[in-house]
């Protein structure tokens, strides 16, 4: 990371945020171009800070507050984070991502279904020149956008789900687990990805379960325990030791 | 386009085979009455049936139970109201006077159903009978009995013209499929969860649905009333269920977000066309009955083993 002085403007500010009543809250802020690694034991609160930051679920106490044109908005729901920039990547692919009976074009454009109308109704065209921008990028490997995305392999409809949230074109990019269940060569090409998008400015926060990719991709890391931000580190500091240390509440 | 084709029998495979060989059967059996000369009396015949097949697919397609069993007690209503209150009380006979006042109750009445079923969340089936019972009870008190005419021009619709608000209803779907709402609504019938997390209002989508159904079903209730060229309070309500039944018969889920309207469709004219052919052996409207049960059962059984065979590797 560059030096604090040249950094640019925060995007979201995390306010005296305590994810529940007898958690001790905490603060902070991230920045475009920035990649935040979240880690913690499972169920340790860092998925539930994802999901407030998102405006999912609403914490015990504090703000969430996104930089606006002209002042900043609160975001008080999901549907408000989305309209301001946010962008959500569920954990949970089966159960609250695809639409298995819909097609991998529909999969993808269904958060931006606007985008494609011409006078009110929808062009085809324009979707389908919008979903392959998205599969070039992505190297998303589907022969036919029109067949049922459950003919995809796993890391093939994690890219069409990810396809959805950048279609949005957010500020800031939440990844609940983005790698989980996605094979070894889809995972590098995710990986690329990530590193590019926030080399663009994109602010991607990004929670894993696995050290290693919180190693290979994180500028920053904030690690959770017991509902409660307990650690951040940064660059050279965030390895293997230190943020299982501080999974487990032990000094580095 | 043959991929549209190909989804379409996808969807309603046994239902479109059920059609041609019915459709041929008829042929034989019913040579004048399926003669192109009386077509317009034919469809006319079948249209409330269609109509009403149409108007119980939206909030079915929606998601999460949704059905509308007030659909058939409605088309009633909105008879009563045209003919009884619109057309002899107040005069009005103008098509563009009742036409629009027949949509705008429809929609009123489906708005009240979305509202009772998506913001005060009764389970949709409980809440559209509570409407059931109450347009049942309301057209019975603003019309004792039967009693006509029909203006002119509405009875032409069940004639010369008769396939004319069909095909405003297929115009009207073919725009809604063409809107961004429309694939909102396949999202939220396929899982609701997830629209929700891909940033959809979910309520909002529901909630125009069962104004559609509304809407869709004040237009099954003008063909009625063209049909019969009356009000009857009487006839209405035993359309809710075969129209349900046309819809399964079709290919759509009742599990949300499978199907469409022209297999809806295809399921009401099935079930028209064996009507036909039955009543040609003259049969018992007990026999028919058996006969529709034992179809709709073995519609859904085949279009389960079908879609269960032609995707194997899903769960």
């Amino acid at each position: 990371m560059p030096d604090r002085s040249t950094l640019p403007a925060p995007l979201l500010h995390a306010r005296d945020i305590a994810l529940r009543h007898d958690a001790q809250p905490f603060s902070q802020t991230i920045r475009p171009g920035e990649i935040v690694g979240l880690a913690g034991l499972d169920g340790h609160g860092q998925e539930r800070f994802l999901e407030v930051v998102a405006g999912l679920k609403k914490p015990a106490q504090g703000t969430i507050c996104l930089a606006g044109p002209d002042a900043e908005i609160r975001i008080g729901d999901f549907r408000k984070a989305v309209a301001n920039g946010i962008a959500y990547l569920p954990r949970d692919r089966r159960a609250t991502g695809i639409f298995p009976t819909q097609s991998v074009l529909d999969n993808f454009a269904i958060s931006t279904v606007g985008r494609d109308s011409r006078f009110g109704l929808i062009s085809a065209a324009s979707r389908l020149q919008r979903y392959q921008t998205y599969r070039d990028r992505l190297s998303i490997s589907a022969p036919r956008p029109d067949a049922a995305i459950t003919t995809l392999s796993g890391g093939n409809q994690q890219k069409v789900l990810l396809a959805r949230a950048l279609a949005l074109e957010p500020r800031l990019l939440l990844l609940n687990d983005p790698t989980r269940g996605v094979d070894v060569a889809t995972r590098h090409v995710l990986y690329d990805v990530f590193r590019g998008l926030a080399a663009e400015g994109m602010a991607l926060v990004v929670l894993s379960s696995e050290i290693e990719e919180i190693l290979l991709l994180c500028h920053r890391v904030l690690v959770f325990r017991d509902h409660a931000l307990t650690a951040e580190m940064t660059g050279a500091a965030i390895n293997t030791d230190s943020v299982i240390s501080a999974m487990f509440g032990r000094a580095a | 386009m043959s991929s549209r084709l190909g989804g379409l029998f996808r969807n309603t495979g046994f239902a479109i085979i059920l059609l041609i060989v019915l459709l041929a059967v008829n042929l034989v059996l019913n040579a004048a009455r399926f003669h192109p000369a009386a077509w317009g009396a034919l469809i006319g015949l079948a249209a409330p049936l269609i109509g009403a097949a149409v108007a119980s697919a939206p909030v079915i397609l929606a998601g999460r139970g949704g059905i509308d069993i007030s659909v058939g007690p409605l088309m009633g209503f909105v008879n009563a109201m045209v003919i009884q209150v619109l057309f002899l009380k107040l005069g009005m006979s103008s098509p563009f006077l009742l036409v629009p006042a027949a949509l705008l109750i429809g929609g009123a009445v489906g708005a009240v159903n979305g509202f009772l079923a998506t913001v005060v969340r009764i389970q949709p089936i409980v809440a559209t009978l509570g409407t059931y019972l109450v347009l049942t009870g309301v057209t019975l008190t603003i019309l004792p009995a039967p009693i006509g005419p029909a203006p002119g021009w509405l009875k032409a619709m069940a004639g010369t013209w008769s396939a004319l608000p069909l095909i405003a209803l297929f115009a009207a779907w073919w725009i809604v499929r063409r809107l961004p709402y429309y694939d909102q609504l396949m999202a939220i019938g396929s899982d609701d969860r997830a629209a929700y997390t891909a940033g959809i209002d979910v309520t909002k989508v529901r909630f125009i649905a069962y104004v559609m159904t509304g809407v869709f079903a004040a237009v099954a209730g003008l063909m009625l009333t063209a049909l019969i060229g009356s009000a009857d309070p009487n006839i209405g309500q035993a359309y809710t269920l075969i129209a349900i039944a046309a819809v399964a018969l079709g290919g759509v889920s009742l599990a949300g977000g499978r199907g469409g309207l022209a297999g809806a469709a295809i399921g009401a004219i099935d079930i028209f066309l064996l009507q036909s052919v039955l009543t040609s052996f003259n049969v018992s409207t007990y026999v028919l009955q058996i006969a529709y049960g034992a179809i709709l059962v073995a519609a859904v059984i085949l279009t389960a083993v079908q879609e269960r065979s032609a995707r194997p590797e899903e769960i």
